[in-house]
């Protein structure tokens, strides 16, 4: 039956050791530690960056959005209580930075496209089959909204639940899925042709 | 959350195909994806967009250089000897001067208070002095533990006899020799907002 074995399952016990190692690099964080902050740094850039790029969708804004984030983790490294997850925390900074950067820069970008590189290497046809199917999912994310965009990115790269993901957003969980089945409806549309019918 | 069951096991697919819902969520959508084609037919199309975003990675260079040079280019903090000089200041400041020691009165009073009230309401006849009578009050920021409350006590030597009071003091004794080191190390508790000796030295 479909349903088996359908849905992927959380790596718990890698994602428990990565908690406990972060947050045993946040306490030495909070002992002004900056090779404990280096390391966290680089647990965070690619997570952070993939993220910000979503938002804000300025290659040149990403890294000074990140840095304002990880400047802050520096500074507040205390006031962090463990009411949630690092990780969590650390996206809501990141998500409330990115929406002031977008504040001072509300245009649209100068045609500078979401694009990240596909990092998988298969063959020609294939490739030439992934590229289109790429080509025609950036298209379709760089139409929707930030806060779109955010619940799509936030729920199938960095795969967090609803409620997490509303927790970072400061908004209901029902926002959340809402925001979702539009993004998805929306996806669904601009990608007509490239994947099979989903409905 | 919408009432009909397709629609609020639709919503959840995307979170189901990622293996991020509880089990109440996951035993609804698994209900209704038994007898729905088209939710079946969204579960598939959806594990190919989660493929197609997972293989993907924006190039950002990393910018550690630069907020390593921004960290090291501050002042450094000031030190504990900086920010109780600049606290002294602010209490000299006559509003704040009434106001804190307003506060500090407050706080004494509550202890006395208290060690008043947690006497015995009798003594043996030839009974000494109580064993374990207050003789410094601490008081412990608003987001510190338990744990944390235990520590800071036992690492001073002392023993909790008391507290915590309605001003959310607590109450310690240690052995008169050793309370001027006990208070000390309270002080430089960085979970400790005060700490004092509350009665004459024995």
């Amino acid at each position: 039956m479909i349903l088996n074995g359908a849905a992927r399952r959380p790596r718990t016990e890698a994602n428990r050791s990565s908690v406990l190692e972060e947050n045993e690099l946040l306490a030495r964080v909070r002992a002004r530690d900056l090779h404990a902050f280096e390391r966290l740094y680089r647990i965070y850039q690619p997570r952070l960056a993939r993220f910000l790029f979503n938002l804000v969708q300025r290659p040149q804004l990403v890294e000074e959005v990140l840095n304002d984030t990880m400047m802050v983790v520096w500074d507040t490294a205390g006031n962090f209580r463990g009411g949630s997850k690092l990780s969590t925390w650390v996206f809501s900074i990141a998500y409330r930075k990115a929406m002031k950067a977008k504040m001072r820069w509300p245009d649209p970008v100068e045609e500078q496209p979401f694009d990240p590189r596909v990092s998988s290497d298969p063959g020609p046809d294939e490739e030439l089959e992934h590229q289109r199917l790429h080509d025609a999912l950036m298209t379709a994310m760089n139409e929707l909204s930030a806060d779109h965009r955010a619940v799509v990115d936030l729920t199938y790269f960095h795969g967090l639940g609803y409620r997490e993901i509303a927790e970072i957003m400061h908004c209901p969980v029902d926002t959340v899925k809402t925001r979702m089945f539009h993004a998805r409806r929306r996806l669904k549309q601009a990608m007509s042709g490239q994947m099979f019918d989903w409905i | 959350m919408p009432s009909d069951p397709h629609d609020q096991a639709e919503e959840l697919i995307p979170w189901y195909a990622m293996g991020q819902l509880d089990a109440a969520d996951r035993t609804l959508v698994e209900t209704h994806l038994a007898s729905c084609a088209r939710c079946q037919r969204q579960l598939a199309g959806e594990q190919v967009l989660i493929d197609q975003f997972q293989a993907m990675s924006p190039e950002i260079d990393s910018g550690w250089a630069q907020l390593r040079g921004q960290i090291e280019a501050r002042p450094a903090r000031p030190s504990v000897r900086e920010t109780l000089a600049e606290f002294w200041d602010l209490l000299k400041r006559p509003v704040v001067a009434v106001l804190a020691t307003a506060q500090v009165a407050f706080v004494a009073a509550a202890a006395l208070l208290f060690q008043w009230i947690s006497q015995p309401t009798y003594v043996a006849l030839g009974a000494g002095q109580a064993a374990a009578s207050a003789n410094i009050i601490v008081m412990f920021k608003p987001e510190a533990r338990e744990a944390d409350l235990r520590g800071a006590i036992a690492g001073s030597g002392g023993t909790l006899v008391g507290g915590p009071t309605e001003a959310d003091a607590y109450l310690i004794h240690v052995p008169a020799n050793a309370r001027p080191g006990a208070v000390e190390k309270l002080q430089r508790n960085s979970n400790v907002t005060l700490a004092q000796p509350i009665d004459a030295a024995q």
